[in-house]
C-alpha cells in the first residue's frame, strides 16, 4: 500500500456570502514534492491556501495531513502540525536581529530567560543545514528583500515545518535572488519536505515544480505534470482559451526625442538622494523600459517626471517644452499621459463613478467643459465610448469604479490615459496584479502607441515584460541610472546583475 | 447568524433615514423613561415646526442654520473640515454691524457693502487656516478651530469696550440705521432667507455642473487621484476654505442686518448654528443638496423643540439629543460597514 500523501484536501468548499471562492477543491501533494498552484486573480488560490494554513475554516470538505484529518482553528494549530507559510508581505521585526526574528514565539529558555546562546546556535545550525546563507546577528531592517525571505523560510523550518506554502515568493526578487530561492526549494524538497508554490508565472512553475494544479473560477480545472505539459497548455487551463504568449512587435522606428531628462535629482530625507543625476531620452516610436528592484528610486523618478514631486535639480522636457518644477496640470498640458503604479490609491477614485473617473485630466477643456461649466452629456458619452472601446466590464458608466475587478479597473485607467493621445506615455507597472487576458490587451496597446509614433517609458519590476516590450532598457540602482542599452544587448542575467548593483562584465 | 444578516439588511437602507429612525426611537424611549408621553412630544415638534402659521419661524431659524450647513459642506465635499465657523461668523457679523455705522452712505449701499465686507472678512479668516496647512503643515482641522477662539474673544472685547453702545447697559454695538437693515418679506422673514436660497442654489450648481465642483468632488473621493489628474490641491484648499468662510461671514451679517440690527455679544453663538450646520453637512457627507435638506430638517427639529417645551413638560434639549444620536449612529454605521468588507 502506498503511503498516505503528505497533504490532501478533499471536496473543500468555501463561500463568502453569495460568492463561491472554493468549489469542491481536491488537492494532493506527496512528501518531497513541489506543487505549483496556479490561477488568475480571483481564481481561489489565496482562499485555498488560507484554508490549508488554518487562517480560515472550510464550509465543507476535509483536510488530511499524512492521512489523518485535521481541523485547524487557527494558524497556530497548523504550525503545531508542521505547516509553514511565507506570505507575500513579510512579517518580520525590522529592528531585531535575524536570530531574534527566527526564534520569536518559540524561544529556547533557561528558567524565565531566553537562552540567547542556544537560540543563536540553533539558528546558525539551521542556516548551515539548509544552505540558507544568513548572518544570524544581522539587523533585519538592513537586509535585502531576498535575504528577508530566507528568514521567513528559516522561521518556518525552526518550527519544524514539513509542509511549506510560498505565496508568490518571486514577486519581489531579482532573477539571481529567484534562482537562489529555487535552489533552496529544491534542497528542501530533497530533504523530504513538501512545498506548495503559489504563482502566476508560467516559466517559474515549469522550472521548479514537479506538478501543477490549476484553479479557475473557484474549481480545479487541471492537474498536470510539468515534464509532460507546456506553458501554453497551462495558460489555456488558467484562462479557458488560447492565448498568444509571444509579444509580437515590429522593429522600432525611433524619431525625435519627446521626453528628455537631464541631471534629475530628488533629495531624500537622509544624505543620499532618492534620485541622483538621472539623464535619458525617450524618442518618438520607441518603448524604453526602466528596470530595477522596487525601491531603487523608480517611483520618485516618475513622480518628478510627472510633476507630482518637485525635483531638486535637473530638467525635464516633454515634446520640447521645459517643465522643470511646473505642476501636474502643466505636464499634462504639454503632452504627458501617465498610468500610475497604484491604480487604487492614485489612478482612480473608487467612490466616484466611471464617468467621473474617465473625465479626469480632460475636464478642463472642450468637449467636456466650456468656460468652467461641465458638459455632463459629453462626459457620459466619452465614458461610454471608452468602456466599449477598451472592453471594460462594468454595469454602466454610472457604476462606481470600486465595483470593478483589478484587471478592469486597470483597463479603465489605461483607457483614460491612452485617450489623451499624448506624445509621451509613462506606464508604471501597467500589468501588476491583472489577469492574463488584460496583460495581453495592455501589452498590445503599449505597442500600438509606439507604432503610431509616441514615446513610451515603461517602468516595470517584471523582467519578462521589460524584455518583451522594450526597444531600449535602462536599469536603476540606488537612485542612479546605471545602464542604458539596446534591447539586443540585454539579457535577463545581465539585467539581474545590474539590478543587484553589480556592473555588467561587458 | 440570521439576526446579524437582518441587521445587515437594515444597514443597507439609506443610511441617513435609518439613523433618523433610530434617533426617533431612542429619543422616544428617553421621553418615556422620564415620565412623559413621547407621541405627544413628537406631535408638538411636528406642529411647532410645520404648522402653516409656524412655518415662517422655522424658515427664519433655518436661514442661518442652512447657511452654516453650506459653509461646512463645501470643505467637507473635498474631504476637508472647517471647524472655525464660529470665528468666521462673528467676524462677518461685526463687519456687518460696524460698516453701516462708519460709512456715511445711503442705506442699501451701506448694507450691500457690509454684506460684501462680511463675506470677504470671514473668507480671508478661514483661508488663513488653509494657508497654515499648505505653508506650515498645520492640520486645518486643528488650526481652523483654534483660530476661532481668538476671533470670538477679540470681537467680544471690541463689542464690550471700544465699539460699545454706551447708551445701554449691555455689551452691544449701536443700532444700524433703518436704511441699512435687510428688507422684510413676510412676518419675521427678511431678505436674508432669499440670499441663502440663492447661495444654496449656486453651491449645488457649482458642485454638479462646473469644473471646480468636479475637482472638489474628486478630491473628496481621493485626493491623490485629484492631484494626479492635475488639480492644484493647495490652491483648491484656499478656495474651498475661502468660500466656506465667506458664507459663514455672510450669515453673521445677515443675522445682524436682518434681525438683531446690532452686534449683541453672545447672541450669535448661543444657538450653535455652526455645530448644527456641521452635523447637517456630515449627515449628507458634504453633498450640498442633501446638506440643505438636512439643515432644514435640523432647523425644523429645533423650532419644533421650542414648541414642545412650551406645550409639554419635555425640555427642548431632546431635539439636540436626537441630532446627536443621528450623527453618532451614522458614525457607528460607517465603522461597521468597513468591517463588513
Amino acid at each position: 500500500m502506498a503511503p498516505a500523501p503528505e497533504l490532501e484536501a478533499i471536496g473543500v468548499v468555501k463561500r463568502y456570502g453569495a460568492l463561491l471562492a472554493n468549489d469542491h477543491i481536491d488537492l494532493t501533494v506527496e512528501s518531497g514534492e513541489i506543487l505549483a498552484v496556479m490561477g488568475e486573480n480571483g481564481a481561489g488560490k489565496s482562499t485555498l491556501m488560507s484554508l490549508l494554513y488554518g487562517l480560515q475554516r472550510p464550509d465543507e470538505g476535509r483536510i488530511l495531513l499524512r492521512g489523518a484529518e485535521v481541523r485547524f482553528s487557527s494558524a497556530l494549530d497548523a504550525i503545531a502540525a508542521g505547516m509553514g507559510m511565507v506570505h507575500q508581505a513579510f512579517k518580520l521585526f525590522d529592528s531585531l536581529t535575524v536570530w531574534e526574528n527566527v526564534v520569536f514565539g518559540a524561544e529556547p529558555r533557561r528558567g524565565p530567560f531566553i537562552d540567547r546562546r542556544a537560540a543563536r546556535a540553533q539558528v546558525e545550525s539551521l542556516t548551515e543545514a539548509h544552505g540558507l546563507r544568513v548572518d544570524p546577528d544581522a539587523i533585519v531592517g538592513a537586509l535585502s528583500v531576498g535575504v528577508r525571505q530566507r528568514i521567513e523560510i528559516l522561521k518556518a523550518l525552526y518550527r519544524r515545518a514539513r509542509v511549506l506554502i510560498l505565496d508568490e515568493p518571486t514577486a519581489v526578487l531579482t532573477p539571481q535572488e529567484r534562482d537562489g530561492l529555487f535552489a533552496v526549494m529544491r534542497r528542501l524538497a530533497g530533504e523530504g519536505r513538501t512545498i506548495l508554490f503559489v504563482t502566476h508565472k508560467l516559466h517559474e512553475a515549469m522550472a521548479i515544480a514537479d506538478r501543477v494544479t490549476v484553479l479557475r473560477d473557484a474549481r480545479v480545472v487541471a492537474r498536470m505534470r510539468t515534464s509532460q505539459t507546456t506553458q501554453s497548455e497551462i495558460v489555456r487551463a488558467m484562462t479557458g482559451r488560447n492565448v498568444d504568449l509571444q509579444i509580437s512587435r515590429g522593429v522600432a522606428a525611433a524619431g525625435a526625442p519627446l521626453l528628455e531628462v537631464e541631471g534629475l535629482t530628488v533629495a531624500g530625507a537622509g544624505a543620499k538622494p532618492l534620485v541622483e543625476g538621472a539623464s535619458f531620452q525617450v524618442r518618438a516610436g520607441e518603448i524604453v523600459g526602466l528596470a530595477g528592484v522596487a525601491g531603487n528610486g523608480q517611483t520618485e523618478l516618475v513622480e518628478a517626471l510627472t510633476g507630482l514631486r518637485v525635483p531638486d535639480k535637473g530638467a525635464v522636457r516633454v515634446a520640447g517644452a521645459t517643465l522643470t518644477a511646473r505642476d501636474v496640470a502643466a505636464h499634462r498640458h504639454a503632452g504627458l499621459a501617465y498610468i500610475p503604479e497604484d491604480r487604487v490609491a492614485v489612478g482612480a477614485a473608487l467612490g466616484a463613478d466611471a464617468t467621473d473617473n474617465l473625465a479626469m485630466g480632460f475636464h478642463r477643456a472642450a468637449p467636456l467643459s466650456h468656460r468652467g461649466l461641465l458638459n455632463v452629456a459629453a462626459m457620459v458619452k466619452r465614458a461610454r465610448e471608452l468602456i466599449a472601446k477598451f472592453n471594460v466590464k462594468i454595469a454602466s458608466e454610472r457604476a462606481l469604479a470600486g465595483s470593478l475587478s483589478g484587471g478592469n479597473l486597470q483597463k479603465m485607467v489605461v483607457a483614460r490615459e491612452l485617450s489623451h493621445e499624448a506624445p509621451v506615455l509613462i506606464a508604471e507597472q501597467p500589468t501588476r496584479g491583472v489577469d492574463i487576458g488584460a496583460i495581453e490587451f495592455i501589452h498590445g496597446q503599449l505597442i500600438a502607441e509606439r507604432d503610431i509614433g509616441r514615446a513610451v517609458l515603461l517602468v516595470s519590476a517584471e523582467l519578462t515584460e521589460i524584455l518583451g516590450l522594450s526597444d531600449r532598457i535602462l536599469v536603476m540602482y540606488e537612485g542612479r541610472i546605471v545602464a542604458d542599452m539596446a534591447r539586443s544587448q540585454a539579457s535577463e542575467e545581465k539585467l539581474g546583475l545590474l539590478m543587484a548593483g553589480r556592473t555588467a562584465a561587458s | 447568524m440570521s439576526v446579524l444578516a437582518n441587521f445587515g439588511g437594515v444597514l443597507r437602507a439609506p443610511p441617513a433615514l435609518v439613523a433618523i429612525g433610530v434617533a426617533v426611537l431612542v429619543g422616544g424611549l428617553l421621553v418615556l423613561v422620564s415620565g412623559a408621553d413621547p407621541l405627544q412630544a413628537y406631535a408638538q415638534i411636528v406642529v411647532g415646526a410645520l404648522w402653516p402659521q409656524n412655518l415662517p419661524d422655522t424658515l427664519n431659524w433655518a436661514t442661518p442654520l442652512v447657511g452654516m450647513t453650506l459653509a461646512a459642506a463645501i470643505p467637507l465635499r473635498g474631504g476637508m473640515i472647517n471647524l472655525g465657523g464660529d470665528g468666521q461668523l462673528v467676524i462677518g457679523a461685526l463687519v456687518g454691524a460696524v460698516a453701516p455705522l462708519v460709512a456715511p452712505l445711503p442705506g442699501p449701499i451701506a448694507a450691500a457693502l457690509a454684506l460684501l465686507g462680511a463675506g470677504l472678512a470671514g473668507g480671508l479668516y478661514a483661508a488663513l487656516a488653509a494657508w497654515g496647512e499648505i505653508r506650515f503643515r498645520v492640520p486645518m482641522l486643528i488650526s481652523s478651530l483654534l483660530l476661532s477662539y481668538p476671533a470670538v474673544g477679540i470681537v467680544s472685547y471690541l463689542v464690550r469696550f471700544p465699539l460699545r453702545d454706551t447708551t445701554t447697559g449691555l455689551p452691544q454695538t449701536a443700532m444700524v440705521p433703518d436704511g441699512a437693515r435687510l428688507p422684510i418679506l413676510i412676518g419675521p422673514l427678511n431678505m436674508g432667507v432669499l440670499m441663502i436660497v440663492v447661495i444654496a442654489a449656486l453651491v449645488v450648481l457649482v458642485d454638479r455642473r462646473t469644473v471646480i465642483g468636479y475637482e472638489l468632488r474628486m478630491r473628496g473621493a481621493n485626493a491623490r487621484f485629484a492631484a494626479y489628474g492635475g488639480v492644484a490641491l493647495g490652491r483648491q484648499a484656499l478656495g474651498a476654505m475661502f468660500s466656506s468662510g465667506a458664507i459663514a461671514g455672510l450669515v453673521g451679517a445677515i443675522i445682524v442686518l436682518g434681525g438683531q440690527f446690532r452686534y449683541i455679544d453672545d447672541a450669535l453663538l448661543s444657538p450653535a448654528y455652526t455645530w448644527s450646520g456641521l452635523m447637517a453637512a456630515l449627515l449628507a457627507q458634504g453633498e450640498p443638496a442633501g446638506a440643505v435638506l438636512a439643515g432644514l430638517f435640523f432647523a425644523a427639529l429645533q423650532t419644533g423643540g421650542f414648541a414642545m417645551q412650551r406645550e409639554t413638560s419635555v425640555p427642548r434639549v431632546l431635539t439636540l439629543v436626537l441630532q446627536s444620536i443621528v450623527i453618532l449612529f451614522l458614525a457607528v454605521r460607517g465603522g461597521l460597514g468597513k468591517r463588513e468588507r
